[in-house]
């Protein structure tokens, strides 16, 4: 496995070994490049108590190129999509080889926290937010119990 | 050895193409439902070649991607009746035995590979004079 470098190897040990509070990343036993994650949703938020799934790749071009990573489990948020896309600026322009997966994942739960409607993704859900925010955080609550939480 | 891209990222890549238009401009391709969170189900279209019976015809093409994408070829289905020697007649599928590109698949192949593929067999001296059903009618 050449390619699997000697960075992706630390950050894989110190992922797994000295996790990030409420995220949790285990590599895929076919796939080191390949990550599935759980991020526990913050409190006070509308995710709180729900157990969102997401799956991260490191393209070879890693750490000169952002990971890939997408939401599996349903969010109403204005910054994914309805595949779970994410819009996150450090998933883009933003990304330098100085972040690490870590950065990343603690990056998306803070967005869970603060949700930005000016750079949204869904501009239907955006609107929501803007227009009625507590309608939009009740919709987001209403979606967090029927596909986050078992 | 390139790292071996998951099925989900590699169609979410194949998705961003279609989404902005890269690649061949004769056909296109999408999610069949902007939902389809297991990208599975697609949808392309194929402007048939001028100069031949196809000419001036849109063609829809159903694609599914099953769970070993690209590893695994994708299951192929014309939606419009066509007449063509390697779809079936009787319910649009595209033959693998007929169709090199599904029958002999690699994983570098991806579903624009597909599409551009069915229209040059659509030009080839086989198929091009073919006469075809009524536009418009499907299977």
């Amino acid at each position: 496995m050449a390619n699997l470098n000697r960075r992706i190897q630390k950050e894989t040990e110190r992922l797994v070994m000295d996790p990030v509070a409420g995220i949790s990343a285990s590599p895929d036993p076919s796939n080191p490049r390949y990550f599935h994650i759980q991020i526990s949703g913050p409190i006070t938020t509308p995710y709180e108590g729900g157990i969102f799934e997401l799956e991260l790749y490191l393209p070879d071009e890693y750490p000169m190129c952002p990971p890939k990573v997408r939401f599996l489990t349903k969010i109403y948020h204005p910054n994914v999509d309805r595949l779970g896309r994410i819009c996150l600026d450090i998933l883009k322009d933003k990304w330098s080889p100085a972040l690490q997966i870590r950065s990343v994942l603690l990056s998306i739960q803070a967005l869970m926290s603060a949700p930005n409607p000016d750079d949204p993704l869904d501009p239907a859900i955006a609107r929501h937010w803007k227009e009625d925010e507590n309608g939009a955080n009740r919709t987001a609550r209403e979606w967090c119990l029927a596909y986050a939480c078992n | 050895m390139h790292a071996q891209v998951p099925r989900n990222f590699r169609l979410l890549d194949e998705l961003e193409k279609g989404e902005k238009g890269l690649g061949d401009p004769n056909v296109s391709y999408g999610l069949e439902r902007g939902d389809d969170n297991t990208l599975s189900n697609w949808m392309g279209m194929i402007q048939g070649p001028p100069g031949g019976s196809h000419e001036g015809r849109l063609y829809s093409v159903s694609i599914h991607c099953g769970p070993n994408y690209p590893q695994e070829a994708p299951r192929v289905r014309f939606v419009c009746r066509i007449n063509m020697n390697c779809v079936n007649q009787n319910n649009g599928n595209v033959d693998p035995h007929a169709f090199r590109i599904i029958g002999n698949w690699n994983p570098t192949y991806s579903m624009e590979t597909i599409l551009v593929e069915l229209r040059k067999e659509m030009n080839s001296a086989a198929n091009k004079r073919l006469p075809q059903p009524p536009e418009g009618s499907n299977y």
